[in-house]
């Protein structure tokens, strides 16, 4: 376990980054995953449209091209307006952090727009209708009513969405952003150990898929207590 | 909303109901006054449903003039939101809030509609939970409870807004047999107490015995509307003949 002394340090400010990416790519993620929904779920064909053309799109390529596409890519776009003010600026660097960070958020964005969207569909329409029969506003209606029923019906889903986000953070070590993965690279180039230095980046990111998963558990079961609650 | 004893409480005037070309409501006319107690009756199909919803706007009628205590049915959300304060409806499938525990769904709507503050909301939920004879089951979830209980919760649901009308859809026939008449019990109770209703049902022992009225409905149309004694004994239309053949033949 020598060979492992001096890279604590990088490890666990690489999973520092591994967690900040997590959080800010979920917060997108349910943004895109909601956008998404609501698009499909709308009566305007285009809107309809749009977001079906987002989850073929996202779904249908591999994700690790995605996050370079949209690095490259948004470096190109943001150099060519930048030259459009000052010609001089020949190259305008994006973070890899911002860049991979809403890469894996628009992937994993465009699976979650399925789950919004039959959560949706799957409340009770009874339900709807009666608290609209108690003279319930729509306003009212949705926030008592449907998305208390809607959160319960999508957790579960989303618990696996959450998962996938969170390895998904590995990938974006090819454009450089220094999380676990790009710490492990620079590891094995000075020790020659691959097999210690992913071991550990190994671990890292079964505990914290084991966090989310522990988490996404207590609120289903906060959730399910009142439909398998104690009896 | 000036209480004019005279006045209809539910007045239905040529009204008419379209599902695209497919018209489910024709040419109604119903006029219903304080206190009295309807059953509609008819064969699956027939409207039934329809033409209560469109009392509370649930559905909204294409034709005719529907008036409530009053107020008439037209897109005005504040004549709308006026109207569901007057009628409470109760469900076939019971349609509990199933995220809120038993005496939440009976306050909620007394919260959000009526403005009741909670400790009030609480003590009249707690008083309509022991007048359909199940206060003990006040902490728990709509899932935890017979469908008996569920649909007598719903009752008292709609019984905390203190509606002048009670539209009952079927409330009976997602039932097990024995639980029926738990829930008729708590109907012939209100009605007893002179609780305007129209109830929706093929349960013609509880519409001999309660009713004050019966109407026929088929294909969209009233057919024939009749005291008990006429409806069962001489019913005047053919078709009303027919289906009292068919469901009392069990
Ligand atoms: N939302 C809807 N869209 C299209 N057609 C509808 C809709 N609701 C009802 N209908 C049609 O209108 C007709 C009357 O329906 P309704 O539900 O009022 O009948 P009902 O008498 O209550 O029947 P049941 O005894 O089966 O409950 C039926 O033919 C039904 O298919
Ligand atoms: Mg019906």
């Amino acid at each position: 376990m020598d060979v492992l002394n001096g890279w604590w340090d990088d490890y666990f400010w690489g999973a520092v980054i591994v967690a900040k990416v997590f959080i800010a790519s979920l917060s997108l993620m349910i943004i895109f995953g909601l956008l998404g929904a609501a698009a499909k779920l709308s009566d305007n064909r285009l809107a309809q449209k749009i977001g079906g053309a987002y989850t073929v799109i996202f779904r249908g390529t591999p994700e690790i091209l995605v996050i370079l596409l949209l690095y490259f890519g948004s470096a190109i776009a943001l150099t060519a307006l930048v030259q459009l003010f000052n010609p001089e600026v020949r190259f305008v660097d994006v973070p890899p952090f911002w860049a991979g960070t809403i890469a894996i958020a628009l992937i994993v964005g465009s699976y979650a727009t399925e789950t919004f969207r039959g959560a949706f569909l799957g409340v009770n329409p009874g339900s709807i209708e009666a608290a609209r029969a108690l003279g319930m506003s729509p306003l009212q209606t949705f926030f008592y009513i449907r998305i208390p029923e809607m959160w319960r019906i999508a957790l579960p889903p989303f618990g696996n969405h959450m998962l996938s986000l969170i390895k998904d953070t590995a990938l974006i070590s090819i454009i450089g952003l220094n999380e676990t993965m790009f710490v492990a690279k620079q590891a094995i180039t000075v020790t020659g150990k691959p097999f210690t230095m992913y071991i550990v980046v190994g671990l890292i990111y079964l505990g914290f898929s084991t966090i989310i998963t522990l988490t996404v558990m207590g609120i289903e079961k906060y959730g399910n207590r009142t439909t398998v609650g104690a009896q | 909303m000036s209480d004019n004893p005279t006045r209809p409480l539910i007045e239905m005037a040529a009204v008419s109901k379209f599902f695209g070309d497919f018209q489910a409501l024709r040419n109604i006319d119903l006029v219903v006054h304080k206190g009295e107690r309807i059953v509609v009756c008819g064969p699956s199909g027939s409207g039934k449903s329809t033409l209560i919803r469109c009392i509370n706007r649930l559905e909204k009628h294409n034709e005719g003039i529907i008036t409530i205590d009053g107020i008439e049915l037209t897109d005005k959300v504040a004549d709308i939101d006026a109207v569901r304060r007057e009628v409470g409806m109760v469900f076939q499938s019971f349609n509990l809030f199933p995220h809120m525990s038993i005496i939440k769904n009976l306050m909620i709507a007394q919260q959000l509609v009526r403005k009741t503050p909670k400790k009030e909301a609480r003590e009249i939920a707690m008083h309509y939970l022991q007048r359909v004879k199940i206060p003990e089951q006040a902490e728990k979830y709509p899932i935890q409870l017979s469908g008996g209980q569920q649909q007598r919760v719903a009752i008292a649901r709609a019984l905390c807004m203190k509606p002048k009308i009670i539209l009952f859809d079927e409330p009976t026939s997602a039932l097990d047999p024995e639980m029926i008449n738990e829930v008729l019990d708590v109907m012939v109770d209100l009605a007893d107490e002179g609780m305007t209703m129209i109830c929706v049902t093929h349960e013609m022992g509880f519409a001999r015995s309660v009713a004050d009225r019966i109407i026929f409905m088929d294909e969209g149309e009233i057919i024939e509307q009749a005291s008990p004694a006429d409806f069962f004994d001489n019913p005047e239309n053919e078709r009303t003949s027919a289906f009292l053949d068919q469901i009392l033949k069990h």
